[in-house]
């Protein structure tokens, strides 16, 4: 009977000392994500940063994730993968295995996001990423990787289209992006869509994004004198192509981003030198898109302003629906934390049933993993602000078109 | 006819960015061969001076919008107080121990720059964009931006300021004793210590007054650093170590070569272009192309 007694005191002990056995300790949702917080996309990662506490913070101040009535709150960890891809697969892997953290958000940038799925997929995580979109993702057969996004190639279509609803249409067009994973899909992408409105590519170059000198590059582009000059690109990408076309006195009639206008530092940094700009885009505030948690895309749109002193990128705003996919997988499933491997293979499988309108749209996998309802806009820079000019169902305003060149603006 | 006309017109372009460019990597890279060839120190960190000069003008601009070029002189004193600071406390103990020693500190004051800035400012990238951002001028078909112009012109007057001052200056000769002859140096009475801490605030105000120089047509941000430093290491060594004219000389040569093969060739080779010289030289004339620099 002593014996018996001891046991069970051990037993007591034992359930107060190890982690995650006590039920209060384990009471949250530990949710993890790498992210580049310094390094060429360091500003990138943390608008994506942004907007997953934010998500935290909104779902927090309602009690957390509720399961069967009860709310279990989310403390997310972010780990800084200096944009770089091996680092990101190593930071992910400790994630899974050291943090073991319930569930693992997605990160920005293609390649970063290429090599931490593999991880996630290894370790039968379901990752939803809302920064990342490069065909390739979707490629490889994996069951665990999600995005909110189009495909890089799809994105970049909302510009390309814009230039067939001028008038007059344009008839050549530039291609240069960056030799990455998602600028040069996004690249591939702008020359396939083009063939569809019968506009001729006179020019196409792909660039390391280590190239610090853009002038050259640009007059080559500018001795061709194209009607249009598509980027594939990132922010660091876009400044510098815009501030090389003005050193090289040159401004087609079309100018048109993958991404990095419609972060808000594009506009601050060049002011009216980011007029006539067109980028792709997949969320604006102005569409009709809503949901119980965070209302109308205009009510995000201003809270958001609220609480960092700026609008959010769309990129935040498809992070947000992903996080917001994985929160209601979660809650439908009825699971509480910690999850374990059989938890995340049916968060897994419920994915693929989602089909919901969130903020940022209608948010449905496909058998790849990319949203399939979601499609591609195109904005312009116009009066310091930027307005939806595509599709036309959408647009706040008609497309200024064609720009006026650096001479003819005033300053 | 015209046909020509645009071949001869892009070949001058192209001449004409690189020069220009060039003159970008002389200002940047003519600190790093004064620092190099009186100390013999290969300063990792020299690419956040750059920032540090950068960033002086970046804010002195947005916050009291004073013009970039007027925000020089306080480029130049904010990234010499730095580098004498840095030089009296840190480098000042490693100076004359074995180089693998001053490639660990000055690796590790960049990181702790970078680091620091990264905390103090964001990751975000900025840019100084003024009223004459990206303007300039043609002669015929070809386009001359301004602030480029203008860079050009200061790193040739910088790389004659900074001769003069070696070759003629009381200071200037003191630094080429102390980097000709120590011991001599200190027999006839010269304060080695001072010599080095003056070298390493010079250096780094001109390194600085470049930062503030290319702020205004460069993107910047904290950890923009490093490959400023690669690059000065390139030009440095393609001019000659420690060798003053040689920083010009290299800057202007790598500008042009970078130039012809992005127009003629790819761009993605302008920057594999850079690799494949240092290769060549520091293996065929590793004095650099004017034979004048130094060889460990």
């Amino acid at each position: 009977m002593r014996g018996l007694k001891a046991l069970l005191l051990m037993a007591m002990i034992s359930c107060l000392l190890i982690p995650g056995l006590a039920r209060g300790q384990a009471a949250k949702f530990r949710i993890g994500c790498a992210l580049p917080l310094t390094g060429v996309f360091g500003r990138d990662g943390n608008l994506v940063k942004d907007a997953y506490a934010y998500w935290a913070d909104t779902i927090n101040a309602k009690g957390g994730i509720t399961i069967k009535g009860r709310g279990y709150p989310v403390e997310l960890l972010f780990f800084d993968d200096k944009s770089d891809q091996a680092e990101s697969a190593k930071l992910v892997e400790r994630l899974a295995t050291f943090e073991k953290v319930d569930l693992i958000l997605g990160g920005f940038g293609s390649d970063s996001v290429f090599a931490a799925s593999a991880i996630t997929e290894k370790y039968k995580y379901p990752m939803v990423s809302g920064g990342a979109s490069s065909n390739k993702l979707f490629e490889r057969g994996f069951k665990y990787y999600f995005s909110t996004l189009g495909k890089a190639t799809e994105e970049v279509r909302g510009c390309v289209e814009t230039a067939g609803i001028l008038n007059p249409r344009p008839k050549t067009a530039a291609i240069i992006g960056s030799d990455v994973l998602f600028t040069s899909l996004a690249a591939e992408g702008y020359r396939s869509y083009l063939k569809n409105l019968n506009i001729e590519p006179v020019y196409f170059e792909l660039f390391p994004l280590s190239l610090d000198d853009y002038n050259s590059l640009l007059f080559k582009v500018k001795q061709k004198n194209p009607d249009m000059l598509l980027v594939g690109s990132h922010l660091v990408v876009a400044l510098k192509v815009m501030k090389a076309l003005k050193e090289v006195d040159y401004m087609p009639k079309m100018v048109a981003f993958s991404y990095g206008p419609t972060v808000p530092d594009f506009i601050k940094s060049l002011g009216k030198d980011a007029e006539y700009v067109i980028a792709a885009a997949e969320w604006a505030p102005n569409l009709k898109y809503k949901d119980a948690v965070f209302g109308t895309a205009r009510q995000l749109n201003e809270a958001y302003f609220k609480k960092y002193g700026r609008y959010p990128d769309y990129v935040e705003v498809a992070s947000i629906g992903g996080a917001l996919a994985e929160q209601w997988t979660v809650e439908k499933l009825g699971l509480v934390p910690p999850l374990k491997e059989g938890d995340r293979i049916r968060i897994m499988e419920e994915l693929y049933k989602l089909d919901a309108m969130t903020v940022y749209g209608r948010i449905k996998f496909g058998p790849d993993g990319a949203n399939v309802e979601h499609p591609p806009i195109a904005v312009q820079v116009q009066n310091g602000k930027l307005v939806t000019v595509f599709p036309k169902e959408a647009a706040e305003k008609p497309v200024w078109y064609p720009a006026k060149s650096w001479k003819e603006r005033k300053q | 006819m015209e046909g020509e006309k645009a071949v001869v017109a892009l070949f001058l372009q192209a001449l004409v960015t690189g020069l220009l460019m060039g003159g970008v990597y002389a200002v940047y890279s003519s600190g790093f061969s004064l620092i190099f060839g009186v100390m013999n120190i290969v300063n990792i960190f020299h690419g956040e001076l750059i920032m540090i000069g950068a960033f002086t003008t970046y804010w002195l601009f947005t916050l009291y919008h004073v013009d970039p070029f007027l925000t020089l002189p306080v480029s130049i004193l904010s990234a010499s107080l730095l580098g004498y600071a840095i030089q009296r406390l840190l480098i000042n103990r490693v100076v004359e121990a074995p180089p693998m020693m001053s490639y660990l500190c000055t690796f590790g004051i960049h990181l702790i720059l970078a680091n620091l800035a990264l905390l103090a400012w964001s990751a975000d990238f900025r840019t100084v964009t003024t009223s004459y951002s990206g303007k300039g001028f043609s002669i015929g078909p070809i386009t001359v931006p301004l602030a480029r112009l203008a860079t050009f012109t200061i790193a040739i007057v910088t790389t004659f300021a900074i001769y003069w001052f070696l070759e003629k200056n009381r200071h200037g000769k003191a630094i080429r004793a102390a980097s000709q002859d120590k011991e001599m140096a200190r027999l006839v009475g010269i304060d080695i210590r001072k010599v080095y801490a003056l070298t390493f605030a010079l250096g780094a105000g001109i390194t600085g007054m470049a930062g503030g120089l290319i702020s205004t047509y460069f993107v910047i941000y904290p950890q923009m650093g490093l490959p400023y430093t690669i690059i000065a290491f390139c030009v440095v060594v393609l001019g000659g170590m420690g060798y003053i004219p040689g920083a010009l000389i290299g800057g202007l040569l790598l500008g042009i070569i970078q130039s012809l093969t992005a127009t003629y060739l790819t761009s993605g080779l302008s920057v594999a272009i850079t690799f494949i010289l240092l290769f060549v030289i520091l293996i065929l004339k590793p004095q650099g192309i004017m034979g004048r620099g130094a060889v460990e």
